[in-house]
């Protein structure tokens, strides 16, 4: 009974120690991982702060208007082409169902059926959608 | 760890040693033997203790170089010193850190140093090989080889592989965008201290205090200037600058647009410049900034001022006239006016025909004390200061007379830097509050704040409506780009060249309002000693050159400012003034569009 207890001592204490040094191996694994990690990302936003840097600098506006002056072909722009978004035209209301048979047509992209006779199914349809507006 | 071996072998003897003269020495003391030796042994054994501790640390020490490294390269971030992004309002970075790496060299650990500067001064032809050959043959720790090399040199030298010889980060500062608002940003130096412009405020905002103090400062962890600038506005109104001085061939100029709402200063541009990324000849006397380090004679732009202190201490209304018929003389000295109308004027005309004699007449109405008192309140006589380190003095005269008063109303006498006066027109024509300039973004709560009230809201609008008359049909026409509703005021002053009004050298200055009825933005150009071209018939007054380049600018930079053109004007632009019964502003000019 004894040397069981004893043995299995023995192993449990075998046992925690391995456990003990995993977790240590591991620990110190992870910390480099940590470290290079960061390394990584302090280099990695150096080079994003590179790329910002160059990028304003192929972006600044000089280069800008040397490249559109000799590839693009337009004009200045005059101050009649600008307007505040309130001046734009309103939205049109939108109309109500056409029920022509022009109107039919243009619901059903696939080729109508052989009744091809223009007649409106509602005579006064046509009249009443310019009032509507 | 040869060095350890030797070190512990000694100090076995001095043990020994020590021990005798302990021993000796205890003996003096000594009462009960036996007890004594054992309290000896205690202590003897305590302090074995603590060397082995010493002994085991400078093991782990050399047994981790890397430790040391370490430390070494966290010391190297601030070798250049990390300094904050400076952005423009809209958030583009204007300068901007980025890492380089620089060579340095400890001079005792260099085993051939004439080796060393041959191979070295083959991969930088630039070196001087004598100077490099004192600075490897010093006995300082540390001095730098080359700073700020390329990938493709750091590989060569490091396949030198000279010992002594290595490799540091560094901080470098860039300005993506080259001159564009130099004189704004100024510029820091190899070891990241800001030397002048806005790099210069930033370290003594704190900056430098931080980084000697020794906190180890990353562009991450500092947080980004942005500033009043807007790029595209700011490269817009140089490339127009530096297209008029060419044209009129003008020594120099410079310009710039003022928030009048919220004092922050959009654009501005001094030219001849420089190009912060390579500073060399920055300090050059030739390429100051004139907005703010250049003091000038504003010539009829103060006018405005002129008027505007007449109309708000009651002296005159706009329906008042004025003796214009002939010269005015005072002792010795006449006042002439340019455009002589040998008439009586009324106050708009007075404004529109730039006559000197009218607004001398005015400002003897305030007297000599009230004008003085009215350009303090406008802030004329003192140093203005701005977030740029760089400022002057106005030169004002020492001892100030009628005479002073009556040539000072119309822009002669005194030299104010044109920033200052930007400052004063802006306060003229935003309702009369007086906003301090600034370079920073801020909201025009923050600039309310403490900014006080310096004229009337009457007298402000009058002073629109006048500069909006005069570009319906005075000297501003050329700035009056349809749809702005442009106010503008002229300046042409004759240069002082040694002590006496010079004939053909002028310095010509412009200032616009856009829109007129509700400002919110003022435009500045000044050109030093433009020519007269045949397109401009040899004149060489304000209108001809700077009136026109400013108007380009406007018409450049609005629609990147969001100012809408209107092309129906404004039906009452001036609803104080047809309060008070000068209906006269609201109606629309006779004879123009």
């Amino acid at each position: 009974m004894v040397r069981l207890l004893n043995v299995l001592a023995i192993v449990g204490l075998v046992g925690s120690a391995i456990y003990a040094y995993s977790i240590k191996y591991e620990t110190i694994f992870r910390g480099e991982k940590i470290v290079q990690l960061r390394q990584q990302i302090r280099a990695e936003q150096d080079a994003i702060a590179m790329l910002k840097a160059e990028w304003e600098h192929v972006s600044r506006p000089e280069r800008i208007e040397a490249l559109s002056d000799q590839f693009l072909a337009v004009q200045e722009p005059t101050l009649k082409q600008v307007m505040p978004p309130e001046a734009l035209p309103a939205k049109p209301a939108a109309l109500p169902p056409d029920t022509t048979a022009i109107g039919s047509l243009a619901d059903k992209p696939a080729l109508p059926p052989a009744d091809t006779s223009a007649t409106p199914r509602n005579p006064h349809a046509a009249g009443q959608s310019p009032d509507a507006n | 760890m040869e060095t350890e071996a030797p070190g512990q072998e000694e100090h076995a003897p001095d043990d020994a040693q020590h021990n005798v003269v302990l021993g000796r020495l205890l003996s003096l003391f000594t009462l009960k033997r036996e007890k004594s030796t054992r309290r000896i042994r205690l202590v003897a054994f305590g302090f074995g203790l603590v060397y082995c501790v010493i002994a085991g640390k400078l093991i782990y020490f050399g047994l981790h170089p890397e430790l040391r490294q370490a430390m070494q390269q966290s010391s190297s971030d601030t070798v250049a010193a990390a300094r904050p992004d400076i952005l423009d309002r809209n958030g583009v970075i204007l300068a901007t850190d980025v890492k380089v790496t620089s060579i340095f060299a400890e001079p005792r650990r260099i085993i051939d140093r004439d080796e060393a500067v041959d191979q070295l001064t083959s991969i930088f032809p630039d070196l001087d090989p004598r100077e490099l050959e004192a600075k490897l043959g010093s006995h300082k720790g540390f001095v730098w080889v080359k700073r700020a090399v390329t990938p493709e040199q750091q590989r060569q030298v490091y396949h030198l592989g000279l010992p002594g010889i290595g490799f540091m980060q560094e901080n470098k500062r860039v300005y993506p965008n080259g001159p564009i608002a130099a004189h704004v940003l100024g510029y820091a130096n190899i070891n990241g201290v800001g030397i002048s412009g806005l790099e210069k405020y930033i370290d003594g905002e704190g900056l430098s205090d931080l980084q000697n103090a020794g906190f180890n400062l990353t562009t991450e962890n500092l947080k980004p200037i942005v500033t009043s600038l807007d790029l595209n506005a700011t490269y817009a109104l140089r490339d127009e600058l530096a297209k008029g001085v060419a044209k009129f061939k003008a020594k120099a100029g410079a310009a710039a647009i003022l928030d009048v709402n919220t004092g922050e200063v959009i654009a501005m541009a001094s030219l001849p410049d420089f190009d912060p990324n390579n500073p060399v000849d920055a300090l050059d006397p030739d390429k100051i900034n004139r907005m703010t380090v250049g003091v000038y004679e504003m010539g009829s732009t103060f006018k405005a001022l002129s008027i505007a202190m007449a109309l708000d201490a009651g002296k005159v209304t706009l329906n008042s006239k004025l003796d214009a018929r002939e010269s005015l003389r005072y002792g010795h000295f006449t006042i002439h006016d340019y455009h002589a109308q040998h008439r009586f004027l009324s106050v708009p005309e007075v404004f529109t025909y730039s006559s000197n004699i009218g607004t001398a007449r005015m400002a003897l109405m305030v007297g000599v004390e009230g004008h003085k008192a009215f350009l303090h309140k406008m802030g004329q006589l003192e140093r203005l200061r701005t977030e740029l380190p760089e400022s002057a003095e106005p030169l004002v005269p020492k001892n100030w007379g009628e005479l002073n008063t009556m040539t000072i109303a119309f822009g002669q006498g005194l030299n104010v830097a044109p920033l200052q006066a930007m400052m004063a027109v802006g306060a003229l024509v935003n309702g009369g509050i007086m906003i301090h300039p600034t370079f920073l973004k801020r909201s025009e709560e923050e600039a309310h704040r403490d900014a006080p009230q310096v004229i009337k809201p009457e007298t402000s609008e009058s002073l629109r409506y006048l500069m909006r008359l005069n570009a319906e049909i005075g000297s501003a026409r050329k700035a009056d780009i349809d749809g702005y509703f442009v106010g503008g005021k002229t300046g042409t002053a004759d240069k002082i060249i040694h002590g006496h009004y010079s004939n053909d050298k002028v310095l010509t200055t412009f200032m616009a309002i856009v829109p007129a009825d509700k400002p919110k933005y003022l435009f500045f150009t000044m050109m030093d000693e433009p020519q007269g071209l045949p397109e401009t018939s040899y004149y060489r007054t304000a209108a001809w050159n700077s009136g026109a380049v400013t108007g380009k600018i406007i018409a450049r930079v609005g629609p990147m400012l969001g100012v809408t053109p209107r092309f129906t004007p404004p039906s009452e632009p001036f609803p104080l003034l047809a309060q008070a019964g000068y209906t006269a502003a609201n109606l629309p000019p006779p004879g123009t569009h």
